[in-house]
């Protein structure tokens, strides 16, 4: 007699199960293996294995030489990266919480990201900065931002945003292998972590061994005919759960994972439109000059009589993330926020 | 037949109870030996469960069962 | 640290050969300034427009700094790296880098090191591994990145991190030697004090007389030179680098220098009442006078240096003026590799 709610799938052959977390350590340490010149530092990466878990295991397999914690001086390690990144090697820096950003902003937008086009090109500078974002677990202003659409404002860096374990795993590879500068933003909510409310779809099947998944491809996750609801990272997941209620409801929804902010996959996002003619953006970022903006100006540059109804944005309000849950929730684009505004397209 | 008990997180209270966090096996999949089955947390411990060798193997409590530490979580034939 | 190849030098008065290339560096530092500072001028009016011109923009001159680059990068290969600040040429000019290349970065023109994208406070140039950065203090933070993978890569290179005495108060200083101290990275952290951070003078900006002092704060050895001769930062910059380089960590080094001219063309400096003694303290001709008392130098080898300085920095100069500028089309190219 077995007790589990799963139905009995034997696991894709090739494949098995990851969390986000797992998957994301899992590309690091491919990586690491196959380039000595690989190696990750930042605060509590080593013995902890990341606050959020994305080194766990890494410095026990690698030493103390590879996988390295720093003080808490993010301008110094960040730049320390960037440096061994101009000589050639590929750092991969941790700003545990993208909210960390004020304290060594210089080093990633006046350095990381301009050297480049500073040299002419001539200098490189191939280094990945991870970072975890979002809310929805209490942690309040300064530990809840995604930020986002900041870095992504920003020109010279490369966005990266997955929401499960398959593009975490081939998007880190990517990233790694990539001679820009990709800044890699994981929201805690899609980890798996234990100690986290946890989405069903942050554990999946993930192919064996190293795969990329490009950097600046979206991806229809759902497809559907009648609205286009295009978002990223955790509330990919809201989304999905708010499609599955609306086809209930007589509304077919195609849902597009945006996966990477930069280069922005604005052909994914105008070839949805083109057929439903109905756009919706969630953004759990705030939402003045930000993402969803963009995504509504990346349709009406092109032709806004594609759209038969007012585009409907779902992001936080403007506001700092509040600490009481009831708050929080009421800024967070969780699912009847992102039914009521597919519904409000619907019907226009 | 070889039970996969919830290890033992808390040395200082046997009996406290832990939740299977995540399978990361399904109810009658091919296991290796060591294969990470699942992944346990007692308070703010958490841990990995591997198989304790290889076999088929057959999940005895969902994931977010909160379950007594030692009890059998699973069964490899 | 695998390999060792420089020995700790023993400074016992300098051979000849190593007093006319450091009087050499700072000549034609100069003298590469002296024509940057006449392009500069030669059509900003009527008035002055900051933004019209030939060579366009803020500019920082390094004139009475030469001692400190000169002094530091005599110790250097070109294998070596070197971050430099806003104030870079002297540094770029001692360290080796190509004269037509930096010129021609600096009149925007294609040719450039940065195909015109830099300017002058941007010179990147992977042959002798030198950078710059115009935000205070920031480009200390990558140098230690360098002197990691030149360690990483099992050698005996290291990076020299150049800044102002104004950048010894912010953050990115202390937090990197903090952690090269730590680290044991193979950096040697240069302050040129030059008084002045833009009109603020030292006393108004720092608590310490010296940021020596701050060395200790970080177990580091550090030293301050305090009278801006080329032959006292030689000695003291031979002391840091060989530590560097045999694995013992970074050193700090401040120089007590010389801003000749304002922080930027166009400042007219009436904060400075002390200018007027300025002149008289112009580091060259002291060292000029000083290696002609010693015989290394007469009046036909000052005429010959100078003349080839000059030569080099006519012909760079030409190269740059002569060199296209870029096409506005190719505005947004090398965003991204």
């Amino acid at each position: 007699m077995t007790i589990t709610e799963q139905p009995v799938v034997p696991a894709p052959r090739g494949s098995h199960r990851l969390t986000t977390a797992k998957a994301m350590v899992e590309a690091i340490e491919i990586e690491m293996e196959r380039d000595p010149l690989v190696f990750y530092l930042g605060e509590d990466v080593g013995p902890y294995g990341g606050i959020f878990s994305s080194t766990t295991g890494l410095q026990e397999k690698f030493g103390k030489e590879r996988v390295i914690d720093t003080p808490i001086s993010e301008t110094a390690f960040i730049g320390l990266a960037i440096g061994a990144a101009v000589e050639g090697m590929r750092p991969i820096a941790e700003l545990m919480f993208a909210d960390f950003m004020g304290v060594c902003l210089d080093q990633i937008y006046n350095h990381m990201a301009k050297i480049h086009f500073e040299s002419g090109g001539n200098v490189k500078v191939p280094m990945v900065l991870t970072t975890a974002v979002g809310g929805g677990y209490s942690d309040a202003a300064q530990h809840s931002q995604c930020l986002w659409g900041t870095f992504a404002h920003l020109p010279g860096m490369k966005v990266v945003v997955p929401s499960n374990p398959y593009d975490a795993k081939g998007l880190m590879i990517s990233a790694i292998r990539d001679d820009n500068p990709v800044v890699y933003m994981f929201h805690k909510g899609v980890m798996g972590l234990p100690w986290m409310v946890k989405n069903p779809r942050a554990t999946d099947d993930v192919p064996d061994g190293a795969y990329t998944v490009p950097i600046g491809e979206a991806k229809v996750v759902r497809p559907g005919s009648d609205v286009t609801l295009v978002t990223l990272s955790l509330s990919v997941h809201h989304a999905l759960d708010a499609a599955e209620s609306l086809f209930g409801q007589g509304i077919d929804v195609e849902v597009i994972d945006l996966r990477s902010l930069v280069p922005l996959d604005r052909e994914a996002i105008l070839e949805s439109v083109a057929k439903t003619g109905r756009l919706v953006v969630v953004d759990e970022d705030y939402q003045s000059f930000g993402l969803s903006g963009e995504v509504a100006a990346t349709v009406t540059d092109v032709d806004p009589g594609m759209l038969r109804a007012p585009v409907a944005r779902v992001a936080n309000p403007d506001t700092p993330v509040p600490y009481s849950r009831p708050l929080e929730y009421a800024v967070l684009p969780r699912q009847d926020r992102i039914e009521a505004a597919v519904h409000r397209v619907a019907r226009a | 037949m070889t039970d996969v008990p919830f290890p033992a997180l808390s040395k200082e209270s046997p009996s406290a109870e832990g939740v299977v966090s995540t399978w990361f096996v399904r109810d009658g999949e091919s296991v290796q030996a060591d294969q990470l089955l699942a992944e346990v947390q007692v308070d703010k411990v958490a841990a990995e469960v591997p198989a304790p060798r290889a076999g088929t193997v057959h999940l005895l409590v969902g994931e977010e069962a909160t379950v007594t530490q030692g009890t059998p979580i699973a069964r490899i034939d | 640290m695998t390999t060792t190849t420089h020995d700790t030098p023993q400074i016992v008065g300098l051979d000849d050969a190593t007093r006319l290339k450091l009087y050499r560096d700072m000549v034609l530092a100069r003298t590469f300034e002296e024509a940057i500072l006449r392009e500069y001028h030669a059509d900003k009016g009527p008035g002055f427009d900051i933004g019209k011109g030939l060579v366009p923009g803020e500019m920082h001159l390094a004139s009475g700094q030469e001692p400190v680059a000169a002094g530091v990068c005599a110790h250097l290969t070109t294998d070596d790296a070197v971050t430099a600040t806003h104030r870079p040429h002297h540094f770029a000019i001692a360290h080796g880098m190509d004269l037509k290349k930096m010129a021609a970065e600096i009149f925007g023109r294609e040719t450039g090191l940065g195909h015109g994208r830099g300017g002058h406070m941007h010179l990147f140039d992977p042959d002798t591994h030198f950078s710059c950065s115009g935000i205070i203090a920031e480009g200390y933070p990558p140098a230690l990145g360098q002197a990691f993978a030149f360690r990483h890569k099992g050698t005996d290179r290291i990076a020299v991190a150049v800044t102002g005495e104004g950048a010894a108060n912010q953050g990115a200083f202390h937090e990197s030697l903090n952690l090269a101290a730590l680290w044991k990275l193979p950096v040697v952290f240069v302050v040129e004090d030059n008084d002045w951070g833009i009109s603020v003078p030292r006393s108004a900006s720092t608590a310490v007389p010296s940021n020596a002092v701050r060395g200790a704060a970080y177990d580091m050895p550090a030293e301050r030179v305090e009278d801006n001769a080329v032959e006292t930062v030689y000695e003291a910059a031979g002391r840091a680098v060989a530590r560097a380089r045999a694995g013992e960590g970074p050193s700090l080094i401040e120089v007590h220098t010389l801003r000749l001219l304002g922080h930027f063309e166009g400042d007219a400096q009436g904060y400075r009442p002390e200018l007027t003694d300025v002149p008289g303290r112009d580091p060259i001709p002291t060292y000029e006078k000083t290696l002609r008392d010693a015989g290394v130098l007469d009046d036909d080898k000052v005429a010959q240096v100078k003349k080839e300085s000059q030569d080099r920095v006519e012909e760079a100069i030409a190269f740059a003026k002569d060199s296209p500028l870029p096409d506005p089309a190719d505005a947004t190219s090398y965003v991204f590799a």
